[in-house]
């Protein structure tokens, strides 16, 4: 195992990861395309902090997740969890990373067994990771239900007798069940009602400071991810092309898809009126990305070097991060 | 966008207390019960409600696609131009649907069929309105997916469902929504599952379509950004009733209805960055188990005693805006049914 210098905080350092997926026709053809979900990014999540990932369907966003919750394997590159290389641990290493390491999902109805009771849902890595018995089980998944804000009997019944929201609580109470560190939440609130958004958005923010977790946000919608994250990275065809603090993003986006994207979210008052940037035509495909910067063919402010070459990373402002040529 | 400038006409369709119940094993649902409002020439109306609030079931009512049995039309009247649409048998019924309504739904996979092709799912509706055939209604099917930015439309009208991205989709049943040049047309979260630029494009092509043609558009959304961007009066729908309704500025400046301002309240802004977003605490009722008195109450952090007691009728706060809300009742005057509009 290697240990990395870097920042002491970072409780997640990724460090030029990368996954590509073979795909196309004919197994006995050799040149197989490649499609490149994630194609090389770097970040770094401090302890006790939430870093979001933004970018439209097919960015590579949900793949990250999968990776550092050791779903996929990656490619390339590799990430780093409390300084110890995550990709060469040992069993036991591994073990206790994926007791360390959560995941709350987007669709609280396909995430939870039907044919389980809550209690077993939420005491299952218990059974599984600890050795505690099934008294102590029994009064752990209670004290987790009325941490979610759901009441001890309800670990009796089954996942069709709960709403949307109190679904994706069981959801939270179960990612929470082994003390983790870092939490992964794949869009936590956009499968529910508006009403129930905002409990389950404040949940997670008190479970954060009563536990000092850390938070890596996978979400689409700005507004969400403001309001939830500490520092956001904005991806595009597998690639981070701008990072900064919350407030600095916001307020001052760099990358003209970071522009548009934001130009293109929902204002919250009739009032506001933005200037649409309107992005010609639609993503392309990861699998034969355009060449030079992939954001070229829609990029409103693209000139010559952008067709053929790639941008590097740029700070045109300190701690803000950019990869585009206009920087 | 205002609602006092002149594209806006004159009343186009108009619904008056209307009711929709589900007969079930738990009881009488009642998903729409009494529900009232109008929508003129050129003008778009949003609908906003949770899911079970009854806002769906309201357009399906409009179009008469209510299940039977378990469902109902059990009152009221849709007045389409004047003309009553609930009292039409199904065969003049369907020379409304598609036609004088047309429709656009949230998902364009389930929404498209499969094994026709585009220029077939196109012209179908034009095919039986309009009696096109043959070139005629060939070139019809091409300029219509021209005016819903289709590139190449007369090589495209030959793909399949499956051959297009998600936004194109929601582009060819947008097409199929306005062939027919309709008065009303009703968008259901068309925009839902579509990423944000595509969705910004989206909204764009269905204002520029209103602005030419003069439609009339329902937009039955749960997304207060939506309405925001796209509407011009806003009824806001809780467990089957309107519980408020009025002119979008009024909404978002002056919420009257204690549901309308938590919901807002709720909803994280893209423009700020805020300390605590104020949550709505508990859930939608069941509507099989409706609260006596106000439905919203349990959820209220206003209620009092009253509330528990009586379901509030409509009270005007300002000019066209309403509440159905007890705290209003010192403000402006109880309105009949049929003062609504």
């Amino acid at each position: 195992m290697s240990t990395q210098n870097g920042s002491n905080s970072a409780l997640l350092r990724v460090q030029n990861l990368k996954k590509h997926f073979p795909v196309g026709s004919g197994f006995l053809s050799r040149n197989k395309a490649m499609l490149k979900a994630v194609d090389g990014i770097n970040f770094e999540i401090e302890t006790g902090k939430t870093y979001g990932l933004v970018g439209e369907s097919g960015c590579g966003k949900s793949t990250t997740a999968k990776l550092i919750l050791h779903l996929e394997e990656p490619t390339e590159g590799t990430f780093f969890f409390e300084g110890q290389d995550a990709t060469e641990f040992n069993r036991e290493g591994m073990r206790n990373y994926k007791a360390s390491v959560q995941a709350v999902f987007q669709d609280p109805w396909a995430s939870l067994n039907p044919r389980m009771r809550v209690g077993g849902i939420i005491g299952e890595p218990l059974e599984v990771n600890s050795t505690m018995t099934k008294g102590a089980i029994k009064s752990r998944v209670g004290d987790l239900l009325e941490e979610v804000g759901l009441q001890q009997y309800q670990a009796n019944l089954f996942p069709h007798e709960f709403s949307g929201g109190q679904r994706q609580r069981i959801g939270v109470a179960r990612a929470l069940a082994l003390n983790p560190k870092l939490i992964i939440l794949d869009e936590p609130v956009s499968a529910l009602d508006v009403s129930i958004r905002a409990q389950i958005m404040n949940l997670l923010e008190d479970l954060q400071d009563e536990h000092n977790l850390t938070y890596l946000l996978i979400a689409h919608h700005l507004a969400t991810v403001r309001y939830m994250c500490d520092k956001v990275g904005v991806m595009y065809l597998g690639r981070i092309v701008e990072e900064a603090e919350t407030e600095e993003l916001y307020d001052n986006p760099l990358h003209p898809y970071t522009r548009a994207l934001m130009s293109a979210a929902l204002p919250s008052h009739p009032d506001i009126d933005r200037e649409e940037i309107i992005l010609t035509g639609e993503v392309p495909s990861p699998v034969n990305p355009p060449e030079g910067c992939h954001f070229h063919p829609r990029c409103p402010s693209r000139f010559e070097p952008c067709e053929d070459n790639a941008p590097v990373e740029s700070h045109p402002v300190p701690d803000h991060r950019v990869v585009c040529h206009l920087y | 966008m205002t609602t006092s400038d002149e594209r806006i006409g004159e009343v186009v369709l108009e619904v008056k207390d209307l009711r929709t119940y589900f007969v079930t094993r738990w009881g009488v649902v009642k998903a729409v019960d009494g529900v009232n409002f109008n929508i003129r020439r050129g003008e778009t109306l949003g609908i906003v409600g949770e899911s079970g609030s009854g806002k769906s079931v309201t357009t399906l009512s409009i179009m008469r696609l209510v299940p039977s049995p378990p469902g109902h039309i059990v009152g009221g009247q849709v007045l389409l131009e004047g003309e009553d649409i609930l009292t039409l048998d199904e065969g003049e019924m369907e020379q409304v649907r598609g036609s004088r309504i047309g429709m656009v739904l949230q998902d364009p996979m389930t929404a498209l069929n499969p094994v026709f092709d585009i220029e077939d799912q196109v012209g179908e509706a034009l095919k039986i309105h309009k009696g096109l055939g043959g070139q005629a209604l060939k070139d019809t099917v091409i300029d219509m997916l021209r005016k819903v930015r289709i590139p190449a439309p007369d090589v495209r009208i030959k793909d399949y469902p499956h051959q297009l991205s998600g936004g194109m989709r929601q582009r060819v049943v947008g097409a199929i929504g306005i062939s027919c040049d309709p008065v009303v047309l009703i968008a259901d979260e068309p925009t839902t599952s579509l990423d944000a630029t595509i969705q910004a494009q989206y909204l764009r092509l269905l204002r520029e379509l209103q602005e030419s043609t003069g439609v009339g558009i329902i937009f039955i959304t749960h997304d207060f950004g939506i309405v925001a961007k796209m509407c011009d009066r806003v009824a806001v729908m809780y467990a089957g009733k309107i519980v408020e309704q009025g002119d979008v500025r009024q909404i978002f400046n002056n919420p009257s209805h204690p549901y309308t301002e938590a919901l807002i309240q709720s909803v994280p802004k893209m423009e700020e960055t805020e300390e605590r977003l104020y949550s709505i605490p508990g859930q939608p009722p069941a509507l099989w188990d409706l609260p006596q008195g106000c439905s919203f109450a349990p959820r209220c952090r206003y209620s009092f005693d009253k509330c528990l007691e009586e379901f509030p009728p409509d009270f005007a706060v300002d000019q066209g805006q309403h509440a159905a809300c007890w705290l209003r009742e010192s403000e402006g005057a109880a309105l009949g049914v049929a003062a609504s509009d």
